[in-house]
């Protein structure tokens, strides 16, 4: 009785009849399950048709079949050249983080609290350089790194990638929030420079130094043309043109499934730990990939 | 982006004030030092050099003839070029439209409260972490004519199979299609920013005055919108102008160079035929059309950031 009471007090502002709540909330579900299932089910097909049998590939076997085998997985971790790739993108992935990191940081913070002849000038030249596309540095790029001699090596992949306008950008942006007087009162009690950025500055910033880090890794372990030209010896290559040279090698489906699926478990375990971070990071700097 | 960052020095006089700068400037330099330099080196020289080869018969050996506008000229005469460019603008007149829309929908799916909405967004949002060679990879066998995902459910459904990759004509929407199950996730996060930034109040108004959902959308929420969207539209046309990755593993620009891309050709060009100047040209091309959809963006809504 109380119930219908209330509902007779509530104006009517809307005239348009409407479902019940339970059938909207429900309709919803089934959209963006539909939706889902649809986005997901490219992974879903990588994961059974690596995890069946060899030549297994209809998808009544995929779905339904009993059979479950790691030999795919097995195979290709037993592929030494694998291994080699593995090992070369996490190299590249993580020595990339490093020294992003660090020398990102230090730019942003001198660019957001030092004062110097030209600093400006020189942030706004840095971020005026991100509408070149990198293809079109590509091959002077290459020009010159096969003339520095730095064509398959570590260094040579690595160390053009890592002046990175954006994260300057970021981290410029985030230190610019961080009040003077900090630094003020270090510089007071006779902290040096190194000191005020290691112990005062850096600490401040790992949040951003953790977004900045997941996309600089996810940029390099994805990342496909630079490495493409500039890591061609079959030592050298990273894991995404290793998988890309298997793929014109390797009949079999299903081991190249569990190729991929190698490939992509890192950026998984990645996404997963640090989910809402990316996301959120992504609707507030429009940080891009 | 503020246009104004220096603020006044406050006047400290005496040679102690004169070293306290000094002594400011180096560390800030010292600071910017490593990135400044790797920056020229990397970035810089190799933007600049990028011209500079366009007009150069370069060779690695040393030797390079300077030939002027030559290049240009035989690029223009270039049926390949034409012919790239045009699969380039076809891909892109596909997949942009097609992810914009889609990202919108999703945006607005995603912008309400729903219990378990994280789950879907994540889902939405997961092929974005992906690399295209793997991406390439997974779709090669999704678009496979025989036995692949896509023509075995049309199969079940009853519906004849589609030549996904290996028709010309159907290759750069099949491409398109997996860029935008790479992308929209991407582009919906940017739009969902864009929705959570237009006031509750004004829906509310909206609602009082007896405006339905759809009138709500079309009204009130898309023209507030349209700053975002186009900041998606012109990152979306930026980034297929530039496809290049899953084409090499999926299709190697066939059947019959059907998509064969303008990075494509730069990249034959320039690795395959060691034809560093043309690649340069061609590269320098590519940098206009970027910097122009750039620009066009500037223009219509200032600055971005």
């Amino acid at each position: 009785m109380q119930a219908t009471m209330h509902e007779t007090q509530v104006p009517a502002t809307r005239v348009v009849p409407t479902a019940p709540r339970w059938v909207r909330t429900g309709l919803r579900h089934l959209l963006m399950g539909a939706i889902a299932v649809v986005m997901a089910m490219p992974f879903v097909a990588m994961v059974l048709l690596a995890i069946r049998p060899e030549g297994t590939t209809s998808l009544s076997g995929m779905f339904f079949s009993t059979e479950f085998t790691l030999d795919h997985f097995r195979a290709n971790l037993q592929n030494d050249s694998m291994v080699r790739w593995i090992l070369n993108s996490f190299i590249y992935a993580f020595v990339s983080v490093v020294l992003v990191l660090l020398l990102c940081s230090m730019a942003g913070y001198a660019f957001a609290k030092k004062r110097f002849f030209g600093r400006d000038q020189i942030f706004w030249t840095f971020i005026a350089m991100l509408v070149v596309p990198g293809q079109v540095t590509l091959v002077p790029l290459f020009i010159l790194i096969v003339q520095l001699d730095g064509a398959n090596t570590y260094w040579g992949l690595i160390v053009p990638t890592i002046a990175n306008a954006q994260g300057v950008f970021l981290m410029r942006q985030y230190i610019k929030g961080i009040p003077d007087e900090l630094i003020e009162a270090a510089k007071i009690d006779g902290a040096s420079e190194a000191r005020i950025f290691l112990q005062i500055i850096l600490p401040l910033t790992v949040p951003v130094l953790a977004t900045l880090g997941i996309f600089v890794f996810l940029w390099h372990w994805n990342d496909f043309l630079w490495p493409l030209i500039v890591a061609q010896s079959g030592d050298m290559m990273t894991l995404t043109v290793g998988l890309s040279t298997l793929q014109s090698l390797v009949p079999s489906t299903n081991s190249m499934m569990a190729a991929a699926a190698i490939s992509f478990a890192p950026s998984l375990v990645i996404f997963i730990i640090f989910q809402r971070f990316i996301v959120q990071s992504i609707a507030v700097t429009g940080i891009k990939g | 982006m503020s246009t104004h960052v220096t603020q006044p020095t406050p006047p400290v006089s005496g040679a102690r004030a004169f070293w306290n700068r000094t002594d400011a400037i180096r560390t800030g330099y010292a600071f910017i030092l490593p990135v400044l330099v790797l920056f020229v080196i990397f970035r810089i020289w190799p933007t600049i050099n990028g011209f500079l080869l366009s007009f150069q018969d370069y060779r690695l050996t040393g030797d390079s003839t300077w030939l002027g506008l030559e290049h240009y000229r035989y690029l223009l005469q270039d049926d390949l070029f034409w012919h790239s460019l045009r699969v380039t603008m076809v891909y892109a007149a596909i997949s942009v439209p097609l992810t914009t829309c889609l990202a919108l929908g999703l945006a607005v799916l995603i912008n309400q409260a729903l219990r378990g909405i994280g789950l879907y967004r994540a889902i939405y949002f997961l092929p974005y972490v992906t690399s295209l060679v793997m991406v390439g990879v997974i779709w090669k066998w999704v678009y496979r004519n025989d036995g692949g995902l896509l023509n075995n459910v049309l199969g079940a459904v009853g519906l004849p199979s589609v030549d996904w990759l290996t028709s010309s004509t159907m290759v750069l929407p099949s491409l398109a299609i997996m860029a935008t199950w790479k992308g929209v996730g991407y582009a919906m996060m940017i739009l969902l920013a864009g929705l959570k930034a237009i006031p509750a109040s004004l829906h509310e108004a909206s609602a009082v005055d007896g405006a339905t959902g759809a009138q709500t959308f079309w009204k009130v929420t898309l023209p507030l919108l349209k700053p975002v969207l186009f900041f998606v539209i012109v990152i979306e046309t930026i980034g297929s102008f530039q496809v290049f990755d899953a084409i090499y593993v999926m299709t190697g620009g066939g059947p019959v160079r059907a998509s064969y891309s303008l990075v494509y050709l730069l990249y034959d060009e320039g690795f395959k035929f060691q034809n560093f100047g043309y690649a340069s040209a061609i590269g320098v091309v590519l940098f206009l059309i970027v910097f122009s959809v750039t620009m066009l963006q500037r223009l219509m809504f200032g600055r971005d950031d």
